[in-house]
């Protein structure tokens, strides 16, 4: 085939295997592009190919940026770049490419504690950009009589993960090598946006478990076994404190109230 | 208090009833590291340029950001990811997202860049160039006119900065970007930076470019810095605005007339007001322009 009967679609699929591959220049450049003395067109090609692979490196950078520094530069640079060759961009926004990349530290053995601090930077991404709720609930929009069937609605902006609280050292800067011993319990992690900041914690078992069982849409009457102690006024206390820091961290969109189904008779 | 936005013409509008400018009216672009001083203190600028994704669908201090520069001033919507020249279908989720937040901000222009920039279903996020051929002019001009009918409205496109040219090219890029606006009815957002860089990668004269544009079609101009990498010209966003390319912008004025125009600044992006005497710059040197014709 001469290069001037190509179809446009044979030159846009030649053009983006040369700026997209991994392994060097491809054969026959001279033939589809034009060269000149000063620079060939296999560096004509080399300038796409360098720009692919590091614009989308430095959009991982820019999410997975205590990942970074606790991986080190080289070595965030050689799997960030064998991630981006094995995980092309699918969405149109730049910074959505480190979608998968969490999963993909698992799967080349990356210490589990960073793979969960990637994962916590990509969940305070994704609340980072978030879109707005159409409404912030407030604690005294609850109807006291109608609480037990309540359910809540949960503003976009909020993940709940499960975590080696290693992870968080990580992203505070105080632990940056593989801790030693035992691997902790995991824990539960909220991440959120209040304003324009986003904020991550850890949540205690009981709360953890009745944010898990509120964002499975459970019935606030089912929430609240979450806290059930045995000790029916400690219990009741510690529900509500719960609760208002939820409203008070602006997590709840709304409250919604459904109507009690019918019992349908054989 | 800046001017409303003027609207964008409606597609059965023909661009020659766009109203030139009497005067300058420069802006840039809204970009992450600006965004407090902006929430703080607001833009001193006529419009302001959004890229598009950094937008589409998200709330936060980006949203408020564009809600805060929007009610000072006209905003235009420039995207980086419509690959209108690309094999891969259009996105129609991405326009449909792009059109609503369109007319939620009242956006005075839409534009992206002919290119392509996706492959088999995946985003290149880079701007690759096209073959300058019949097939390709066909295929663009049909996906420019299916763009424009989902946005309802008119896009303008941008010439791309490039580093190679194919052997199947039998138009100049000039007469492919004249011929696309053209039979697309589209507007050209003509980037001067990008014509220096790609006149001087390839050998080709960037007076006889912009000579060669059709002068109801160019609606928006774009200036930025590049970096000289030796044997070539690297299209980079990360300094002033080169003496070569404040020339081009003389002779488009002389040419053209006063256009929008936008300062980009995208690498080693520097305080505001670097970017707000840029702009009183080209306010400067597109007014005295004016004043000699």
């Amino acid at each position: 085939m001469t290069e001037r009967s190509m179809s446009l679609a044979e030159l846009q699929r030649y053009f983006a295997s040369a700026a997209t591959s991994g392994s060097g220049a491809l054969p026959d450049l001279d033939r589809v592009f034009t060269s000149s003395e000063r620079l060939p067109a296999r560096e004509r090609l080399a300038i796409y190919n360098r720009a692919y692979f590091y614009r989308l490196l430095d959009a991982l950078a820019s999410v997975f940026e205590q990942t970074k520094r606790v991986l080190g530069d080289s070595e965030f640079e050689r799997l960030g770049l064998s991630y981006v060759a094995q995980h092309p961009s699918m969405h149109p926004a730049v910074e959505r490419i480190g979608r998968s990349f969490p999963e993909y530290l698992q799967s080349v053995a990356t210490p589990g504690f960073v793979v969960d601090l990637a994962a916590l930077e990509w969940a305070r991404l994704c609340a980072l950009v978030a879109g707005n709720p159409p409404s912030i609930a407030q604690l005294a929009a609850i109807e006291p009589s109608r609480f037990p069937h309540a359910r809540l609605r949960f503003v976009p902006s909020l993940y709940v993960l499960e975590l080696d609280p290693h992870a968080l050292s990580a992203f505070a800067g105080v632990v940056s090598a593989l801790p030693a011993g035992q691997p902790s319990a995991r824990c539960g992690v909220a991440v959120w946006r209040s304003q324009h900041a986003v904020h991550h914690q850890s949540l205690e078992a009981a709360e953890w478990q009745a944010l898990a069982s509120a964002l499975s849409g459970a019935t606030l009457s089912r929430v609240c076994t979450a806290f059930d102690r045995g000790s029916p006024d400690e219990d009741v206390r510690r529900a509500f404190q719960v609760l208002s820091g939820w409203f008070a961290r602006q997590w709840l969109e709304s409250i919604v109230y459904q109507q009690a189904t019918p019992e349908t008779s054989g | 208090m800046h001017r409303a936005a003027d609207p964008q013409p409606a597609l059965n509008q023909s661009p020659l009833a766009l109203p030139r400018e009497k005067a300058a009216r420069v802006g840039f672009g809204l970009r992450v590291p600006h965004y407090d001083a902006i929430l703080s203190n607001g833009l001193r600028s006529d419009f302001a340029e959004a890229i598009s994704e950094n937008f589409l669908g998200r709330g936060g201090r980006a949203f408020s950001v564009l809600e805060r520069v929007r009610s000072d001033m006209p905003v235009s919507l420039h995207g980086v990811s419509l690959s209108i020249g690309g094999l891969d279908p259009l996105n129609e989720s991405y326009l449909d997202q792009l059109g609503e937040l369109a007319k939620r901000i009242a956006a005075f222009s839409v534009s992206d860049h002919l290119c392509f920039g996706t492959f088999g279903g995946h985003y290149a996020h880079d701007l690759w160039p096209l073959p300058y051929t019949e097939e390709a002019l066909l295929h663009v001009v049909e996906r420019v006119q299916r763009a424009q009918d989902r946005l309802g409205r008119r896009l303008l496109l941008e010439n791309v900065a490039s580093y190679v040219q194919y052997r199947a090219s039998n138009f100049t890029e000039a007469e492919f970007v004249s011929e696309v606006v053209t039979r697309a009815d589209a507007g050209l957002l003509l980037d001067l930076n990008n014509v220096l860089v790609s006149a001087t990668n390839h050998g080709f004269s960037a007076q006889q470019y912009l000579r060669a544009l059709p002068r109801e079609r160019v609606q928006q101009i774009h200036l930025a810095g590049h970096s000289d990498a030796g044997a070539y010209l690297i299209d980079d966003h990360g300094s002033p605005v080169p003496a070569a390319v404040w020339r081009l912008y003389e002779e488009s004025v002389g040419l053209f007339g006063a256009l929008p125009t936008i300062i980009e600044w995208d690498e080693r992006l520097p305080e505001l007001s670097v970017l707000e005497a840029e702009a009183d710059h080209a306010r400067s040197l597109c007014n005295a322009q004016l004043v000699r014709q």
